[in-house]
Order: C-alpha cells, then structure tokens, then sequence
C-alpha cells in the first residue's frame, strides 16, 4: 500500500477514536464559603444528582442517561479548568444597612458607609445596586414604597461620600428576597434593610 | 392641551426605544475580568469585549484561543470561561418582588464555572444551564462544565 495512503488511514482512525468522542463532563465543587449544593443533570433519556464535592457526571450522546456519578480528582479538574479558575472574578459584596426610622440609617449602619466607599474604589466598581428589603409586614405597597425611599437615601449617601452616580442602580425587592425567611405579616427588623452590593 | 397629548404620545413612542437601547436601564451584569480575544455578539453586532462591559439579556459570549473571561451578573452569579469557549445568556430575570424570577445560560462549548446566585437560591427550578447533551439544574452552588 502507498505510504501516503496508510497515513492518511492512519489519520482517520486517530481521528475515530479521539477527535470524535466529545462529550461533556460537568462537576461539582465547593462553594467559596465551603458549602456544597446540589445539581441535577438531565438528558432525554433521565437524569443524575449530584451532591456530593468533587463528584462528576459525563455524557457523550442526548439521548443516553449521564453516568452515574463519580469521584473526580481535584487535580484533574485544576488541570481542565486552570484558565476559566484563573479568571474568576471575586464574588460581590453585600453590605448590610439598617434603619432608625424612616431613612435614617442607625448609627453602626452609618460607620459602615467608608467601608462601601474604599470597597468601590479597590473593585474599581462600576456596577453597584443598592437593593432595599422590607419584612412581611404590611401591604405590598406601602412596604415597595418604603423601601424603595430608603434605597434612593442610601444612593444619594454614596453619591455624596464620592461613589459614581450613573454606577448604582436602586430597586426594591419588598418582602421576596429576606434574610430571615418568615411566615406572612410577621416583623422582623433583621429583614427591614437596604443591601449595597458591589461587583 | 393639544400639545401636551401630542407630548404624552411621542413619549410613549420612544419609550421602546429607550428600552432597547438604554442599556443603563436593562444591562443583567458586567465583564468583570479578561485576557486576550472575547467578543460579545448582540443581535447582529458584535463587540469587542473590555472590562466593565454591561451585559444584556440575550447576549452571546465567545472566547479565542487564547481568550478568558469573567462575568458578574446582577443576582451575583459569577461565570468564568477559559480558552475557546462560548456561552449564551438566553434569560435573565431577576425581579423578586414582582415574583420573576428565571435564568438560562446555554453552553455550546469550552471549560465554564459557574457559581450561582440569587435566582437559583429564590426559584431553583428556574435557574438552568442548557448544553447539546443535557440541561444542568443548580441549587445554589459552584459547577464546572466541559463541552468538547
């Protein structure tokens, strides 16, 4: 056989048996705090769960199930995801601000205004949202209501502490997003707050 | 009075206007951290992809070979993505207190990170990563994904 002809067989046949594997491998791992959640992985043909840390699933074909979950050296993994790690940005700030009573900030809540500030500034920020909160108390409206003037205070605070005006952006998240997850019309200062959060 | 209805009207005509171009007023997040080739395709146009970039629903991200990028959405989600990979922020919407909630991201290639946020914590049956050979539910955690 022509040697240009047994390359090129051998060619394909590396081709066969690497080149068209693909497939998908996803993990998972710890959170940055430590905790570990939980994912599903769903194909046409059902789907796996994993919860464990440094667990992995593959799939190579949609209409197959994934395999069932496996241990995955971390080390393999550093080595498959060294360049999107390398680039992960660190996870937002939340600040948390309490209220006296209408939109004045109490006074620990009021310290923590230069912390937001030297935070802006070391991020180089220019995508902040000050979020306000309220508890389950009360109508919808007038508690949007309040919440919302208490962001738009928090704003104009920052705005006049040195933060870039066309970089917050306010918004209220009522009773839907708490801290304290609690039943109906139920007072709960801790969730009475506005959140600054600093990208 | 004649030309304040005429005012109201051609407000009311520019208002989708605002919507689809303002981006101050619609943008899910922002390029956060980058190296090399990324470009960003919105509708037909494509961008070149730089730091503090405002991201919108919608949005296509695609890396070079010797591309990297880091996003930040606004629910706090944190997505990076090495070389020559590329992904879609098809939905996101994160209004918790008129209850919509919902983000899909599709993976069409490439090694991506993924640390979820907000939406997935409020609705975790809405926050999904679609791929070409399954769909990823996440509960509040960090995933790492490969996609030959």
């Amino acid at each position: 056989m022509n040697i240009l002809v047994r390359f090129a067989l051998l060619l394909l046949l590396v081709t066969l048996t690497s080149g068209c594997a693909k497939k998908m491998l996803v993990a998972l791992v710890p959170d940055p705090d430590g905790k570990i959640g939980s994912i599903s992985v769903e194909s046409a043909a059902g789907s796996v769960t994993i919860d464990t840390s440094y667990q992995a699933t593959t799939i190579g074909d949609p209409q197959k199930m994934p395999s069932t979950p496996a241990p995955v050296a971390k080390k393999k993994l550093d080595k498959i995801f060294k360049e999107a790690l390398s680039i992960q940005p660190e996870q937002p700030l939340h600040f948390l601000l309490y209220f006296q009573e209408g939109t004045e900030l109490t006074s620990e809540s009021m310290k923590l205004l230069p912390d937001i500030i030297a935070s802006i500034k070391q991020r180089n920020s220019t995508d902040i949202s000050v979020v306000g909160h309220t508890d389950t108390l009360g109508s919808k409206e007038y508690n949007t209501a309040l919440s919302t003037t208490r962001a738009l205070a928090v704003r104009t605070l920052l705005v006049t502490q040195g933060a870039e005006s066309n970089a917050i952006r306010t918004t209220s998240h009522g009773k839907e997003n708490p801290l304290i997850p609690t039943g109906d019309n139920v007072s709960e200062p801790r969730n009475r707050r506005v959140e600054v959060v600093v990208r | 009075m004649k030309s304040i209805s005429m005012g109201v009207l051609v407000a009311a005509l520019m208002l989708p206007c605002t919507w689809a171009y303002g981006s101050d007023t619609t943008h899910i997040g922002i390029v956060k951290s980058l190296a090399g080739d990324v470009v960003i395709t919105r509708s037909d146009r494509t961008i070149q992809a730089e730091p503090n970039l405002r991201l919108q629903e919608g949005d296509v991200v695609q890396t070079g070979p010797n591309g990297k990028v880091g996003l930040i959405l606004e629910d706090d989600t944190v997505i990076s993505m090495g070389f020559d990979s590329k992904i879609a922020l098809k939905r996101f919407m994160f209004q918790p207190n008129e209850k919509k909630l919902s983000f899909i991201t599709r993976v069409f290639h490439g090694t991506i990170s993924f640390l979820s946020g907000q939406i997935a914590k409020l609705a975790p049956t809405q926050a999904q990563i679609e791929t070409p050979y399954a769909t990823v539910g996440s509960r509040g955690t960090h995933i790492l994904i490969q996609v030959d």
